[in-house]
């Protein structure tokens, strides 16, 4: 890995997600590799969500910044209008969302947790590899996925588990028992209800193993 | 809601021709740090030609408005709007050249692995404008308050010092400046050759 990279947003993405309705991910910090801070970039069309409406769970305050376009955020109850230049601050616990009102519309968010080192969860990372593996492209997608584990706590259950509905929905079953194993074995049994309603192991449902390891 | 555009921001122009706005003190972030740099005219630079060696911080910088030619390392790139640099050798030099007159360029910047904690230098910058206008007294006050958060930073301690020597506060630039070289003792020889000092470079506890 060389010292330094030189890109475009329009060369990092974007990547459609499952999981954030219209807004297309621009995985800044999934592609560069960033370890010190999250940023990303999210980019819409007119009338689409281009901030996925949340708070963050995670403690990070966010920076928002308009680089290209226009967007109409709401924060809190509060709408703002923001034109390209346009900076917006929020605190961890409060609401926010934004829809693009031009063509091509960028927004940057920067995070990062006060007093804490970063540490990325790796949602992005499993929209760049679900996405790539819904493009037909099932080995870049798995190595993105396997990267993500190399680098995840060994107690945590995520990581087995996001690879377990990797492999089901698009690579081999079997690989796909061996992680839900190892996810299963870290997990509380909310997972376990969880895992129950998620489309993304459907096709392990009719497999003895499932009744077996999930109920 | 807690939001500026990027003109609005703060302006403290420096010595080599770019315009520092601080984003990061504007919203009091301690996540990450993170300012915005414009220029006074094209031809001149937009971000500062520097390292990141001392702080060890990772950086990316985007490109909001305008053209740049950035420098990294031996490479020479000329961007534009939605262009990006990630700079995560804290070795490498980097700076960029305005090539336009509205360019602006975002940095954000953090230590892999560790809690983020504001930079020192950010205090220096934004006392600029009061030194330059000799407000001694609000040049003092910007150190004090970066010093309540870092009491043992020594570049801090040392520009403390120079900003009370110049505000007639002899006493305490000498207690600053005899700290700041306990500190680190490399501060004693710049300041027998600094000009912040000729008011109290007779007295008897200026370093010799």
């Amino acid at each position: 890995m060389s010292g330094y990279e030189i890109l475009s947003l329009d060369e990092l993405g974007p990547y459609a997600s499952e999981n954030h309705g219209d807004a297309l991910l621009i995985p800044i910090r999934s592609r560069l590799g960033l370890r010190a801070f999250g940023a990303n970039a999210w980019t819409a069309e007119p009338g689409k969500t281009i901030v996925p409406p949340h708070e963050e769970d995670s403690g990070n305050e966010e920076l928002y910044v308009v680089v290209r376009g226009r967007a109409s955020f709401t924060v809190g109850d509060e709408p703002l209008d923001a034109p390209a230049g346009t900076l917006v601050h929020v605190p961890p616990g409060v609401h926010r969302t934004a829809v693009a009102e031009e063509p091509r519309t960028i927004v940057l968010a920067v995070g990062g947790t006060p007093g804490q080192p970063f540490a990325a969860h790796g949602w992005d990372d499993v929209v760049v590899a679900f996405a790539e593996a819904r493009a037909g492209r099932v080995e870049q997608g798995r190595a993105v996925m396997r990267a993500l584990a190399e680098r995840s706590p060994e107690d945590a259950w995520e990581a087995p588990y996001n690879l377990a509905c990797f492999e089901a929905r698009f690579g081999d079953p079997e690989l796909a028992w061996d992680h839900l194993r190892r996810a299963f074995a870290r997990a509380t049994e909310e997972l376990r209800e969880f895992a129950r309603n998620d489309s993304d192991l459907a096709s392990l449902h009719d497999d003895p193993r499932w009744q077996e390891l999930v109920g | 809601m807690n939001h500026a555009q990027l003109d609005e921001l703060e302006r403290v122009e420096m010595d080599d021709g770019f315009v520092w706005r601080p984003v990061r003190r504007r919203f009091d972030i301690r996540g990450f740090g993170v300012n915005a740099y414009t220029t006074r005219a094209a031809g001149e630079q937009v971000v500062e030609s520097h390292t990141e060696e001392q702080l060890g911080h990772e950086e990316l910088y985007v490109v909001l408005r305008g053209r740049a030619r950035f420098t990294i390392g031996a490479d020479e790139r000329e961007l534009g709007p939605g262009e990006l640099v990630f700079v995560r050798d804290p070795q490498l030099r980097r700076g960029a050249v305005a090539l336009t007159d509205d360019a602006a360029v975002l940095a954000v910047g953090g230590k892999p692995g560790e809690p983020y904690e504001v930079s020192a230098w950010e205090a220096m910058f934004a006392a600029v404008p009061a030194a330059r206008a000799e407000r001694w007294d609000e040049a003092i006050r910007i150190h004090e308050e970066a010093l309540a958060e870092r009491p043992d930073h020594p570049a801090l301690l040392y520009n403390l010092a120079c900003m009370e020597a110049r505000g007639g506060r002899h006493l305490d630039a000498l207690l600053h400046l005899k700290r700041a070289i306990e500190l680190d003792p490399k501060w004693a020889d710049r300041a027998r050759r600094d000009s912040d000092f000729a008011a109290i470079r007779d007295e008897p506890g200026f370093p010799g």
